[in-house]
């Protein structure tokens, strides 16, 4: 390999590239969803059409700790630990959490607030909503394995942005060229346009993305300084309360209403959840956190939280509070809690996260065109890198393209209408809506290996146009409620949803008509050809 | 068409970068997280974190770094020298710091 750095750079930029632009791909997607996982959620539970919840009360939460601590000490009167979430607007229903060691399923629950038994399936409409978006953004849904596979990527998009950056010497004059219609050099246009566009965006969000996860994905300071004791090194760097190991003497969690409303009282907030860390040994703690404010110190970067209480269990003894939107732990923890809220959009409100959607997006695009580009060039050209098998090679990458990009987006609106088309009833009805999800995915990488490479673009953009312009029909239909509705009692995020979908919609109807008019216009050229030659 | 697969010495020294981005340079991170935890002029516990913040940034250089390099051999060493010198410097530190 003897060649220059910038030809070294493009070699890596290109390959590294490839091999990692389809999972960044479905990051950037899901990840840009999940800056609305709210309206989204809002829109999947039909909040739009709920009357505001009454306000909660002492007494109230009161019945509902003391009926979910009944279930959890039937269910498991010793655990690592509980948690109870008391209803609010979001969510009517009491819920519980628990598990019973490290290395157990985490185990869930939903109760009635008034009388304390199960929820039947069927009373609401059970989903993950939004947050399915989020936990595919950092996770895949594949637990810690997914985090490892994100974080791999994410180096990875660093890397090609670095790489990217030296390949581009012309960094700003490319910024203002735009050759549209001009095949291979207008994908090349727009993945550098759209690159060097959101740059400050794309790395501040992927090394932010890194550091949120940096003690898994770096231990070696917490392993070399602290013998990898997480507990004491997060207690120090926390300034926080010393962890409480586990004593292993038998001890009955005592009623959780006095210490829930002293904690309360101690953090001038309402009582969110309840948590009972050791439940049922001698070492048991319980923690209340408050509700979250989202208009306090909303132009707050850090020290944005809603405060906590911790008490021994036991005697009762009070260990810890902490004040909502207080700050703790030094310079350096500041700047990694400002970076975690950088990443989170935990500022600025609505002016902000459309901002962060629209950048989101555009790297998204970027992402796909550099993907497109690939194909692109060597469908002229073949670069020959696979020997014999290259051909073949291409097939499949053109595939997975395919599926990756167009496919992936498919299955995001899909799961919008799998959301109103599940029965109500259906057991385990959020992990349903979730698989149903990935079954539509699987279908598209299927339909895009049988497919011409061509047909399987067009008609997985147009099903995907189409999904998204009747989003409001398809609402109409199954809930009888609908944009127009929305828009009329001011719900703003269930028609910010419905817009959404129809302005994607829109945009893909747009890239389906721009593709057809290309294909004829190809047609006209090869049967202009022949005259051409014989004049 | 078929022209054949780029030759094995090629690819085994392909297969020998990637290797070194993804573990050399991972491992020249962590050694470089433990030196700066060290040196940083802070309290212990946001020593560490601060050595970690900025790991990420070494470990995307080293990968350039890689395959940057004019061959696999340079490469290899571009990440053993700075890496087992931070290793080293942090052991005598640790010394220094039980002995004190």
């Amino acid at each position: 390999m003897k060649q220059t750095f910038r030809q070294s750079m493009s070699w890596l930029h290109t390959w590294g590239g490839l091999w990692f632009t389809w999972i960044l791909f479905a990051i950037f997607l899901t990840g840009t969803l999940g800056v609305f996982d709210d309206p989204i959620s809002h829109w999947m539970r039909e909040k739009g059409k709920v009357s505001e919840t009454p306000q909660t009360t002492a007494e109230s939460r009161s019945r509902a700790v003391t009926l979910a601590q009944d279930y959890l000490v039937q269910q498991a009167p010793r655990a690592e630990f509980w948690s109870i979430g008391l209803p609010d607007d979001e969510e009517p229903a009491l819920r519980v959490f628990w598990r019973e060691a490290e290395g157990k399923p985490f185990q869930q629950r939903r109760l009635d607030p008034l009388s304390g038994t199960e929820m039947k399936p069927g009373s609401t409409r059970q989903t993950e909503g939004g947050h399915h978006f989020v936990h595919m953004h950092f996770e895949l849904h594949a637990g810690t394995a997914g985090i490892w596979i994100v974080g791999a990527a994410t180096v990875a998009m660093l890397v090609a942005l670095v790489s990217g950056i030296v390949v581009h010497k012309k960094i700003f004059t490319d910024f203002f060229t735009f050759r549209p219609g001009k095949g291979q050099r207008s994908w090349l246009d727009g993945h550098n346009a759209l690159g060097v566009l959101t740059l400050p965006f794309l790395f501040m969000i992927t090394y932010t993305g890194l550091i949120i996860f940096w003690a898994t994905y770096m231990p070696a300071g917490i392993l070399a300084r602290y013998q990898g004791n997480e507990d004491a090194f997060f207690a120090k760097l926390t300034e926080g309360p010393a962890p409480r190991p586990l004593q292993r003497i038998d001890a009955a969690v005592p009623d959780l209403v006095p210490l829930m409303l002293r904690g309360e009282a101690a953090i001038e907030r309402e009582a969110r959840f309840v948590v009972v860390e050791h439940a049922g040994d001698r070492s048991a703690a319980v923690r209340i956190f408050g509700r979250f404010d989202p208009d306090a110190e909303a132009d707050s970067l850090v020290g944005r939280n809603s405060g906590t209480a911790l008490f021994d269990a036991i005697t009762g003894e009070t260990i810890d509070i902490q004040k909502p939107n207080t700050v703790r732990g030094g310079n350096v923890l500041a700047t990694q809690r400002t970076m975690n809220a950088l990443h989170f959009v935990r500022f600025g409100g609505y002016p902000v996260k459309w901002l962060y959607f629209l950048s989101g997006m555009a790297g998204a695009a970027m992402l796909a065109t550099g993907a497109i580009l690939f194909m692109v060039k060597r469908r002229k050209k073949a670069g020959d890198e696979f020997g014999s098998a290259t051909p073949r090679v291409y097939r499949v990458i053109e595939a997975i393209n395919t599926a990756a990009i167009a496919g992936l987006m498919l299955a995001c609106i899909a799961y919008f209408w799998i959301n109103r088309l599940l029965p109500l009833d259906v057991t385990d009805r959020a992990t349903r809506e979730i698989q149903l999800f990935f079954a539509v995915w699987l279908l598209t990488l299927a339909h895009a290996a049988l497919r011409p490479a061509r047909q399987a673009w067009v008609e997985q953009l147009a099903a995907t146009a189409l999904l998204c312009l009747t989003l409001p029909l398809i609402n109409l239909i199954t809930t009888g409620d609908w944009l127009f509705a929305a828009l009329v009692r001011g719900d703003g995020e269930t028609a910010g949803v419905e817009l959404s979908a129809i302005a994607f919609g829109l945009i893909f109807g747009a890239a389906l008509r721009h593709l057809q008019r290309r294909s004829a216009s190809e047609v006209r050229a090869t049967a202009a050809a022949p005259i051409v030659e014989g004049a | 068409m078929n022209s054949p697969l780029a030759p094995p010495h090629y690819r085994l020294a392909l297969l020998s970068r990637v290797v070194a981005a993804v573990i050399g340079g991972y491992l020249l991170a962590s050694f470089s997280t433990i030196f700066l935890s060290f040196i940083l002029p802070s309290s212990l516990p946001e020593a560490v974190l601060g050595a970690t913040l900025f790991s990420f940034a070494i470990y995307t250089a080293a990968i350039v770094w890689v395959f940057a390099a004019r061959n696999a051999t340079r490469a290899w060493l571009g990440l053993l020298l700075p890496g087992s010198s931070l290793a080293a410097a942090s052991f005598i530190l640790y010394l220094a710091g039980a002995a004190a």
